[in-house]
């Protein structure tokens, strides 16, 4: 189990790095961020002055040699806007999104994977196939499309809730709503569908014909059996607990990590865009990382593999 | 929640009634009401300063919070009149002197004197103690890389601006408490339009100095304006409070808070939902759907900026004055604005503005829309149907890509053959190898004069000869002749002869529309907006019924 926790930590100490250097190198040829912030009437000594005072007009090796010296130490860089070191904008913009993506998250495991197992459960029947249109259904639509919906029928028709904003925690109702939908409608669709391969394995049929009383089967066969595609997919949630309500907290003006993204990449806010794809890396391994290491748990198979067995 | 007169009377009263009594009663008897004002961004630089926020969102903040000695009258047509300023004369051509208003309060409650005008245009706060400012060609000494920021060095954007703003100004001086003497090096009539303009507004010294930072400061500038700030988070919000002491009277707001919200439907909904009082940056195409609600009107001005189409003469085929032309001649601006921006803003007559007073050339106009004169002025070029290619931006301006998409067909028609090449961003289009030939660009002016905007846009220091595109022997000679010429006759000749030359015989760029900025709000909210992107909420302007 040793070996195997060792080899996914060096993948995934090189995942980091690849995305630092892909993001640093993409970042400088997509655009000079001297234009955008100085805007294009700048004198052209003006333009000289910003670049020599963000080192932009030293050749890319050495900015990038400069950039990863200073990462090993921790320094980011700071905000070509701001002025306040990267990582500290970044980091203080995690809390909005995870107060809404954590309920969302919670959302999508508390309603899509009961609502997975009751259609495995009764496969074709009438309750089946509404979920399964229901889950299609939020599966589908964009979410700006179901953000906009919902604040038309509940924040201008109603009035019930505020359209956009983050001042209170009636703000969070909708976005989580919003981001909870969509991410219930895939858990229950891949549970249900992790369940229908389970439930027609021999196992299942044995342990049925020994005996043991069918709630038993469900929780001490099927459940366990099923539940490896389901951990794969909320590994993928979790690593989009950071970055992946960029629409919604657009839509919402919620001021989370997304619409820092959104903005620091409209005004070329290099070290900004640099340490959000850092963070948003960094969680993604870690949450990759965790499902390995929950795969090997689940299934003795997998470290058994790993360890050359 | 109207301030009618009574109940403003009665609001004073009871104020000064209650001088005597504990704070809470004051502000229980406050029924002045607050809003809520949802924008699609408060300041692009992240910071509240002038000297380094020169946006349009920028002149919208400003306008609660800052004052210049000259102002602009907002509720009229930007002319100038008398900001913290009460009056000033001309000593001579290179000088002019300012009385100050006496009384005039910061918001931290210090007197505003001249030691704090002379503050405002020091070295110190307009370029930093390592600028050199005896070199024409360098702007900036040093600047500490990664540490640009950090206590009271400023930012290079502060010094470029103020560069730009002042590129003469010899020194001010406090001849008394409330007298202030400007001198310039040379001889500028312009003085008094840059001393009103955006970026000249006052700032309390004491509060500067006492700021740790200067990013501190430039989070809560203190200056004159009828508002106040409380606090400001870049990107999200900015909280005002209503300066209590402000000279021109009682602010009609208790408080005001602009908030971020980038989208547009998102605004939309959040003003029908009664979330916002006000929402700004609404695009033309919106408006017949927020105007179907009854209780909703949007409010349009078109503001002091011209979008153009822009030429780049080395191009082989633009080397010829008359394909220029014949682009000029083939737009039918009036469909556009017509069809685009719901005829709610206007052709304009060149590049220039109301607002010039007697340095508005009457009876000029843009190119008339004249396709034969176009196609032949395209066969006396010989001109065969090669491409001229047109780089282009996504929607970087309102109606970008579909305004660029009626003048390639209009182009067509007279038989230009006008390829778009979509683009990322300014470099791609600044971008001197390969076909540099038609861009965009929007042109503003600063104060009431043309050097403010065709001297400092097409002239020899503007950004069109700065990148290469256009250069003119006669133009540059006008412009320098200008920046020193006082008398207005030679002036006003200097600048309709600048609009022949960069407009019709060789032309640098064709005028295309004015642009305009539309703000959504409830009818029965009494308020008129600006002609221009600042926001007047003085007592003035602001009532409920």
């Amino acid at each position: 189990m040793l070996l195997f926790a060792a080899s996914r930590l060096l993948r995934a100490a090189l995942t980091i790095l690849f995305v630092m250097t892909f993001a640093f190198v993409v970042l400088r040829l997509s655009g000079d961020p001297a234009l955008l912030i100085m805007s294009v009437d700048a004198p052209p000594e003006a333009i000289k002055a910003f670049r020599q005072a963000w080192g932009l007009d030293q050749p890319i090796w050495d900015q990038y040699l400069s950039y990863i010296a200073h990462a090993f130490t921790g320094d980011f860089g700071k905000s070509m806007r701001d002025g306040r070191p990267a990582m500290d904008l970044v980091m203080e913009r995690v809390p909005a999104t995870l107060a809404i993506t954590l309920p969302a998250l919670a959302l999508k495991i508390g309603l899509g994977i009961p609502a997975g197992i009751y259609a495995a459960l009764h496969r074709n029947s009438f309750a089946d196939r509404l979920t399964m249109a229901v889950s299609v259904a939020g599966f589908t639509m964009p979410s700006f499309v179901l953000a906009l919906l919902l604040v038309l029928v509940f924040a201008v028709n109603l009035g019930w809730l505020p359209a956009s904003g983050a001042d209170s925690p009636s703000h969070a109702i909708l976005p989580i709503i919003t981001l909870g939908a969509a991410g219930a409608a895939i858990m229950a669709r891949f549970t249900r569908s992790a369940m229908l391969e389970v439930l027609g394995q021999p196992y299942i049929r044995a342990a049925s014909a020994k005996g043991v009383e069918w709630r038993r089967v469900i929780s001490h066969h099927a459940l366990p059996n099923a539940a490896i595609p389901t951990v794969t997919i909320i590994g993928f949630m979790i690593g989009s607990l950071v970055a992946g309500a960029v629409v919604v907290e657009s839509v919402f003006a919620w001021p989370g990590v997304g619409r820092l993204l959104v903005s620091a990449v409209a005004n070329r806010d290099l070290a900004v865009v640099q340490a959000i794809l850092m963070v948003i890396a960094a969680w993604m391994v870690m949450a990759n990382f965790t499902v390995d290491i929950a795969y090997g748990w689940l299934d003795p198979r997998v470290r058994g593999a790993a360890a050359g067995h | 929640m109207f301030l009618r007169r009574r109940r403003l009377i009665a609001t004073a009263g009871l104020a000064a009634a209650s001088l005597g009594l504990p704070r809470i009663a004051i502000g229980q008897a406050d029924q002045r009401p607050s809003i809520t004002i949802a924008v699609q961004q408060i300041a692009n630089s992240a910071s509240l300063e002038p000297l380094r926020e020169q946006s349009n969102v920028g002149q919208r903040v400003f306008s609660f919070l800052f004052e210049p000695l000259i102002m602009q009258n907002l509720l009229g047509k930007l002319e100038s009149v008398p900001g913290v300023a009460e009056s000033w004369k001309r000593i001579d051509e290179r000088t002019v002197e300012f009385t100050l208003r006496q009384g005039v309060k910061f918001h931290n409650g210090d007197e505003l004197t001249a030691d704090d005008v002379v503050f405002t245009f020091s070295r110190e706060r307009m370029f930093g103690p390592d600028y050199d400012i005896s070199s024409n060609k360098t702007l900036f000494t040093s600047v500490l890389i990664r540490d640009s920021v950090q206590g009271k060095n400023l930012p290079p954007e502060v010094p470029a601006v103020a560069k730009r703003l002042f590129p003469a100004l010899e020194k001010v001086e406090a001849i008394d408490k409330y007298t202030v003497r400007f001198t310039n090096r040379t001889p500028d009539v312009t003085l008094e339009g840059r001393i009103g303009r955006m970026g000249s507004d006052i700032v309390s010294r004491r509060a500067y100095e006492q700021a740790k930072s200067w990013m501190e400061w430039s989070r809560a500038p203190v200056s004159t304006g009828p508002y106040k700030v409380r606090e400001f988070v870049p990107d999200q919000s900015l909280m005002m409070d209503a300066h209590e002491d402000y000279w021109g009277g009682q602010p009609p707001l208790k408080s005001v808070r602009l908030v971020v919200v980038p989208e547009v439907a998102t605004r939309i909904n959040g003003l029908l939902a009664g979330q916002f009082d006000f929402i700004c940056d609404v695009p033309p195409d919106q408006i017949p759907g927020i105007e179907k609600n009854p209780k909703f009107e949007v409010l349009g001005s078109t503001i002091v900026n011209h979008r153009l189409t822009v030429f780049d003469k080395n191009h082989p085929r633009l080397a010829d004055p008359r394909i220029r032309q014949a682009f000029t001649h083939a737009i039918d601006r009036k469909a556009i604005v017509e069809a685009l921006w719901s005829d709610r803003t206007r052709v304009p007559a060149g590049l220039q503005w109301e607002f010039y007073g007697p340095m508005f050339v009457e009876n000029w106009t843009v190119p008339p829309y004249d396709p034969a004169k176009a196609r032949q002025l395209l066969k006396e070029a010989n001109y065969k149907g090669e491409p001229i290619p047109y780089r282009l931006l996504s929607n970087y301006y309102t109606n970008q890509v579909a305004t660029a998409q009626v003048l390639v067909e209009m182009w067509r028609q007279v038989g230009l053959n006008v390829p778009i090449e979509m683009k990322e961003n300014w470099q791609q289009i600044f971008d001197g190898n390969g076909q540099r030939a038609v861009r965009d660009w929007s042109n503003s002016a600063g104060f009431n004069d043309p050097i403010s905007s065709i001297v400092a846009q097409h002239g020899p220091q503007g950004q069109q000869q700065q990148v290469g595109e256009w250069t003119n022997e006669e133009m540059n000679k006008l412009s320098a002749a200008m920046e020193v010429e006082t008398d207005m006759q030679k002036r006003k000749a200097m600048f309709k002869r600048m609009l022949e030359i960069c407009e019709r015989e060789d032309p640098a760029y064709t005028v295309l529309h004015q642009n305009a900025t539309f703000t959504a709000k409830r009818k029965d909210v009494r308020w008129k907006a600006s002609p221009s992107f600042a926001m007047e909420f003085r007592t003035v302007n602001f009532a409920t019924n």
